[in-house]
């Protein structure tokens, strides 16, 4: 069993969320079943990272052959880039079923099945595979939203699931471009994402096809100018759902691209990254400024999860160690506070049932713990050094200086931005004085500041102590930038920019 | 070496660990049973005083070693490596941060003791405390820290705890707002700051980012790229040392307790970015342009907030401007490339100004937290400790010779003047004069004449011990701390300047016995007619005045505060609302929802030819043979 611990990480969520949805369970049972098999995932991810020895190349490979006449394959393996994204939703995924009241059933069961579905897409070494499991990775989403979620459901279910889905229809034709160049160029057919990351295309079908990628990475992330799903669905699906999408389901974009998008198209990408990472900025800029303006602090959460993700975007088009390594520990970093600040969002709307700004109030002195809690979050999520936001926020604004000095000046300006609305938001409604509405507001119970812990300690953690992870993520992310030779060399003009870095990152 | 050092990193670790333990213990007893206050109060005053000990031990340290290698470094782990960017979690101790530790502790350890009276009769004790500690633990990282980006760990923490003691009377909103514009507006200085550590680290920081591999290798930058840097970290110095145009968050960050003025807005957080410029001096000496905007910047803050000081009517307004102008005179020092003046002046300051504002606070404690000086009079008799601590620390302020801020005033003057920047100097006495009018405008109005609220007064004390004693020590410090310094011309050794050399870059002026006599004779007469005029007004009891004309512009601090509530607040919160709700659903969400409406109004016009009638469907097959056969016949054709 231990041999395939990637499949028994993703199938056993995903069964146990089938089992849920059929057999006649009541609510409370699903809600145990549902924290016992995220936290039997949680263990066996804490195994993984142990195991995990942090080479560069995948580990934890499993292969099985599936549709061999078109080198399609159940393969799996994970390196320093996966590895985080399958911690961050293996470590914040528990915390969800201890928080809130009893719901449905059928509630617990597609937060399993979506679980599993993202341990699959990031685990997944082979397009085919990916492409599976991105679409499933929607199915639980749909339903939590479209059944569970707030009064204007509907709308916000239908616009989140056809714009994703136009998205990925863009990406299946593109990567059966990729696979079809394979074939063309070796003979042989392949879905691998490795073999994939040999092929260097350009030229303008190649740069469709990039594109094609890219719009449904785009979406996904949300990335300016595709995110207007995010703050209605943000705003009206369940806590939990909210949570997924923020913490986890946004970081597989970003995931798409730097592991199909970036090796394939290396010479392509290279020509449209300053394009992209303007993309980030305006986006960063864009939704931190619409934050301020909110009066949901929900949607105003909403805004700042897209704003960050901003940030993230121009750490990988930044194409540096620094930047890209900055990406990935951001998106933990992200993951463990904006992602979490929705956990205490939920909260604060389960105890005062309201979600306007303005009817809260002097919560810090109702509840300090609950204050102290959020407020780490919040600072980690503004960037404060000591914190896990630092780390990521200064090693992407490093790189994207070096990569262009505007586009870092401009990620820069997210220090700014970022604590304007968090202070502002956290002044309204901590600070002051109470409201009816927040006048009984209920500390956090010893049950729930036990769940709060661990990810707040991780939080300080890897503000403090950053070096033990990011020596698991450096050497997938250096492979990025080390001496790269295309099997299939295609390319004839090396960007100035590219070459700049090539040469420099092999000190 | 390695276990010797140790303890360096033990010197901000214990207020660290005070703080975790303050807020954990309070955490875990604050719903059970209610914790006396002193044990809270006694429990914060550890960590400082330990580090204070730790501080002497670095000294004499330090002191022991030779000249050309006095300083030693402890790296606690590697913080974080990616690429050819390394960073330990790294401390330093160097001449220059062993007398920032040394002063920086021990007044930390004082108003720690002092907040013990001050807070007694608080709330949330705890919290205070906690914050306080939190506070000195950042500040000893910031000192300490062997990088530019351990330094901003601290940088960014002191901000951190000034935002929390600021909004700490957290249910009026004003305080809260004053919290949110310190921190806004040191973020926009971080800004400066982290953008000038990355060019800094993609010019020469792939050799080593701790500052003594980077004043090795500087040498290795143009001279534009130095300039860029020096500009940008000095962006960050005037966030966190309130200088134009920057200075804006300082006088509002009174609304915190007054100890916190004391320690944190006026004795060590507000002067790390003098600490910075002088980290950095082997930057700023490599070009000159720099330099100079450092000290113009800082001589004009100077002035303006004299002007601004002369005006106000809240004690610790006058004192928070005093402190935006004695800061402008450390960044004329350093700005000069008088950096061991600057820092001398630091610490002299660190001394009076937390003297004078602890007086303050004792007055403000005993008048059931009045603040306005033309609430009091006559305190001299009822608050002769008070008084008398006051006055010595106004006298330093003011800089009348030999008390400690004379010596060093005048060595930032000497400096400017020999190194030929004689409009600086200039400014410089003006400013000084204007220092000592309104010092003692403030002394006279509060502890002179008649009591102008009777009922306070009568009910008004001295203050409890626990308050007085830090006064009496800090101010035996404002009157000898001048003497470390003395200059040749009174036959001193300038035991500081000598002491900070191997830190800093100091350019040294030739010594002239004659210019250093014009400075001190100029110095001195400014101060005394300063004096005068305010005693002309003031001594003898005064009504509270009316403002117009210039005075009235200068009351309303030339009403900066509302133009950048016009120019930079409103238009960027317009900017949001219209984008929520003008751009966002009318422009970047256009062309979503058009979509949507286009499917759907497409599908409405196909719906009309689905009729459902056999007989619509036989003519659609009829003129689909038609047409077909059209075609057939064309191409066979």
């Amino acid at each position: 069993m231990f041999a395939h611990l990637l499949s028994v990480m993703i199938f056993l969520p995903i069964v146990a969320g089938l089992i849920l949805l059929f057999a006649p369970l009541s609510r409370t049972t699903a809600r145990i079943v549902g924290f016992g098999v995220s936290l039997a995932v949680l263990v066996l991810s804490i195994d993984v990272y142990a195991g995990f020895t942090a080479t560069g190349k995948l580990e934890f490979v499993e292969y099985i052959p599936w549709i061999p006449s078109l080198g399609i394959a159940y393969h799996l393996g994970i390196d320093g880039i996966s590895l985080f994204i399958l911690m961050a939703s293996a470590v914040l995924l528990p915390m969800v079923y201890v928080l809130f009241g009893t719901r449905e059933k059928g509630y617990y069961a597609n937060l399993l099945l979506v679980e599993g579905a993202m341990i699959g897409a990031v685990c997944a070494a082979d397009l085919v595979l990916f492409y599976v499991f991105w679409e499933v990775m929607l199915l639980p989403v749909f339903f939590m939203l479209g059944l569970y979620g707030g009064p204007r459901k509907i709308p916000a279910t239908l616009k989140i699931t056809l714009y994703t889905i136009a998205g990925s229809l863009l990406m299946l034709a593109a990567l059966a471009y990729l696979a079809v160049q394979y074939h063309a160029l070796t003979g042989e057919w392949s879905f691998s994402i490795e073999k994939m990351g040999l092929l260097d295309l350009s030229g303008h079908a190649a740069a469709l096809a990039l594109f094609g990628f890219m719009i449904a990475f785009a979406i996904k992330i949300p990335l300016f100018p595709f995110h207007t799903w995010l703050p209605d669905a943000y705003t009206e699906a369940p806590t939990a759902t909210t949570f997924v999408l923020s913490a986890i389901m946004a970081k597989i974009g970003v995931y798409g691209v730097i592991r199909v998008v970036m090796p394939a198209f290396e010479m392509e990408f290279a020509r449209y990254a300053l394009f992209f990472a303007y993309a980030g900025v305006i986006g960063m800029m864009y939704c931190g400024l619409t934050a301020i303006a909110q009066k949901d602090y929900k949607r105003l959460l909403a805004f700042s999860s897209a704003s960050h993700m901003g940030i993230i975007a121009v750490g990988v088009f930044s194409m540096n160690v620094q930047a890209l390594t900055g990406t990935i520990y951001q998106i933990v970093a992200h993951a463990t506070s904006t992602g979490v600040l929705f956990l205490f969002a939920g909260i604060l709307e389960e105890r005062t049932r309201t979600r306007s700004i303005n009817d809260l109030g002097g919560i810090a002195s109702q509840a300090p713990i609950f204050a102290l809690f959020f407020a780490i979050a919040m600072l980690a999520s503004v960037g404060l050094p000591g914190t896990s936001g630092f780390i990521g926020e200064f090693l992407i604004i490093l790189g994207a200086l070096k990569f262009n000095v505007a586009i870092g000046v401009l990620t820069g300006l997210s220090l700014i931005i970022g604590v304007c609305y968090m202070l502002w938001l956290f002044q309204r409604v901590f600070f002051e004085k109470s409201k009816t509405a927040s006048e009984r507001f209920k500390d956090l119970s010893p049950v729930e500041s036990l769940a709060f812990v661990p990810v707040i300690l991780l939080i300080l953690v890897m503000g403090i102590y950053p070096h033990p992870f990011l020596r698991k993520i450096e050497p997938s992310t250096a492979q990025y930038f080390a001496a790269a030779t295309p099997v299939v060399a295609q390319a004839t003009t090396v960007t100035p920019a590219l070459a700049a870095d090539l040469t420099t990152e092999k000190n | 070496m390695e276990h010797s050092t140790f303890y360096l990193g033990m010197i901000p670790l214990y207020p660290l660990l005070g703080a975790v333990c303050i807020g954990l213990f309070h955490v875990l007893t604050c719903k059970r049973w209610q914790v006396p206050p002193l044990v809270y109060g006694l429990l914060a005053c550890v960590g400082p005083a330990m580090s204070f000990f730790l501080a002497l031990r670095v000294f004499f340290e330090l002191r022991a070693l030779p000249l050309d290698a006095r300083f030693f470094t402890y790296k606690a782990f590697t913080w974080f490596s990616v690429g050819d960017l390394h960073l330990d979690m790294g401390f330093l101790a160097d001449p220059l941060s062993g007398l920032m530790l040394l002063f920086v502790t021990f007044i930390g350890t004082l108003i720690h003791v002092y907040s013990i009276g001050y807070m007694s009769g608080d709330k949330s004790y705890a919290k205070f405390f906690a914050y306080m500690n939190l506070f000195l633990g950042s500040m000893l990282i910031l000192v300490l820290g062997d990088s530019p980006v351990v330094m901003f760990v601290g940088w960014e923490g002191v901000g951190l705890c000034s935002y929390l003691l600021i909004s700490y009377y957290s249910e009026d909103r004003d305080n809260v707002l004053a919290g949110n514009k310190a921190f806004i507006v040191n973020r926009i200085g971080d800004l400066g700051f982290v953008l000038g550590m990355g060019f800094l680290f993609w010019a020469i920081g792939s050799h080593g980012f701790d500052f003594l591999s980077l004043k090795a290798n500087a040498h290795m930058m143009t001279e534009s790229s130095i300039l860029i840097v020096c500009l940008l970290l000095f962006v960050g110095a005037t966030g966190k040392s309130a200088q134009i145009p920057l200075y804006v968050w300082l006088p509002d960050a009174m609304a915190g307790p007054t100890p916190v003025s004391a320690l944190i807005h006026a004795a060590t957080m507000v002067t790390a970015g003098v600490y910075m410029v002088a980290r950095f001096s082997f930057l700023y000496v490599e070009v000159a342009a720099a330099g100079m905007i450092v000290a113009w910047i800082g001589i004009l803050t100077a002035l303006l907030a004299a002007i601004f000081g002369m005006f106000q009517d809240d004690i610790k307004k006058v004192l928070a401007y005093s402190t935006v102008s004695q800061l402008g005179y450390m960044f004329a020092g350093v700005g000069v490339t008088a950096y061991s003046a600057g820092i001398f002046h630091v610490f002299t300051h660190a001394f009076f100004k937390a003297l004078l504002f602890l007086g303050a606070g004792a007055v403000i404690y005993v008048l059931h937290h009045e603040q306005n000086i033309w609430k009091m009079g006559g305190l001299k008799k009822k608050m002769p400790i008070t008084y008398c601590t006051m006055l010595i620390g106004a006298l330093a302020l003011a800089g009348c010779p030999p008390f400690a801020g004379f010596f060093s005033k005048d060595e930032i003057l000497y400096s400017a003047l020999a190194n030929g920047h004689f409009f600086i100097w200039l400014i410089g006495v003006l400013v000084a004069a204007m220092t000592a009018y309104y010092t003692f405008r403030m002394i006279f109005v509060v502890f002179h004449g008649q009591p102008r609220d009777q009922q306070a007064y009568d009910h008004a004390h001295e203050a409890p011990l626990v308050m007085t004693v830090p006064l009496i020590i800090l101010a035996i410090g404002a009157l000898f701390a001048g003497f470390y310094n003395l200059p040749a011309i009174f036959g001193g050794e300038q035991m500081i300047s000598h002491w900070l050399a191997p830190s800093v870059a100091d350019q040294h002026p030739h010594d002239s016995f004659l210019l250093e006599f014009f400075v001190i004779a100029t110095s001195v007469a400014a101060f005394a007619f300063g004096l005068w005029v305010a005693y002309k007004r003031f001594g003898k009891g005064a009504e509270e005045p009316v403002f117009t004309g210039f005075a009235r512009f200068a009351y309303h601090k030339f009403y900066v505060d509302e133009l950048y509530d016009a120019v930079f607040v409103r238009p960027y919160k317009a900017i949001g609302a219209e984008i929520s709700e003008g751009v966002e659903p009318n422009m970047t969400d256009a062309p979503v929802t058009g979509i949507a409406r286009l499917y759907m109004r497409v599908g409405t016009l196909v719906k009309v030819l689905q009729s459902g009638y056999v007989r619509v469907y036989a003519i659609y097959m009829v003129l689909g043979l038609g047409i077909m056969s059209f075609i057939l016949s064309q191409s066979l054709n």
